[in-house]
């Protein structure tokens, strides 16, 4: 009960952090936001897994969040080198 | 009898890690700068979804289900804080400074 209670409410959330991903103005702040929504989808695939009993939910939430990780240290290693074509040794130009 | 504990106490736990999300997520939405965004987000949004997890594991009356989304918490407790580092690493190398608090870190981009 409290469990399909508590979906709304993190859907709600959700919608804050959308709306911060929009705005934000650096791109680290949009990776920030987009794995915070990646995580909080993961939370209402656990809460309707919770209400229904069902275990693929759960296991749809660890798909989300691993998912989300890595696509978040690719991203973010890429904004950090700022550039698809990182030298390949670290280099002397720094 | 125990039904009903179980059911009292999962419910507290959703609804404090509900008040958590809440406050990181406000965080998120009016903090000045990327850095202390990172602190709400993190510290505050990050604790409230594990707190979440497990009220719903406790609220949950299947013991499988129970197992696995105390494995989820133990996961996103375990991914939160890896990511804020990387998060924040990234933006000083970037070259984002700060614009809240003193700053005594090197300048942020080019190596000292």
């Amino acid at each position: 009960m409290s469990a399909l209670i508590g979906a709304p409410a993190v859907a709600l959330v959700l919608a804050l952090t959308l709306l911060r991903l929009h705005i934000g103005p650096t791109l680290y702040d949009r990776a920030l936001a987009a794995y915070s929504v990646i995580t909080k989808a993961a939370l209402i695939c656990a809460a309707l897994a919770a209400a229904d009993g069902r275990a693929a939910f759960v296991e749809a939430a660890f798909a989300l969040v691993l998912g989300g990780f890595v696509l978040s240290v690719a991203v973010l290693k890429v904004f950090r080198a700022g550039t698809f074509q990182t030298p390949m040794a670290r280099g002397e130009e720094r | 009898m125990v039904q009903i504990a179980l059911s009292v106490v999962g419910g507290f736990l959703i609804v404090i890690g509900l008040a958590f999300m809440a406050g990181g997520t406000l965080g998120l939405l009016r903090f000045p700068d990327l850095y202390t965004r990172l602190h709400a987000v993190r510290v505050a949004d990050g604790p409230g979804a594990v707190i979440f997890i497990l009220g719903l594991a406790v609220v949950s009356g299947d013991i499988g289900v129970a197992l696995r989304l105390i494995l989820l918490a133990a996961l996103v407790a375990a991914l939160g804080p890896t990511l804020a580092h990387l998060t924040a690493n990234a933006a000083h190398a970037g070259g984002l400074a700060p614009i809240a608090g003193a700053y005594t870190a090197p300048r942020p981009g080019r190596a000292p």
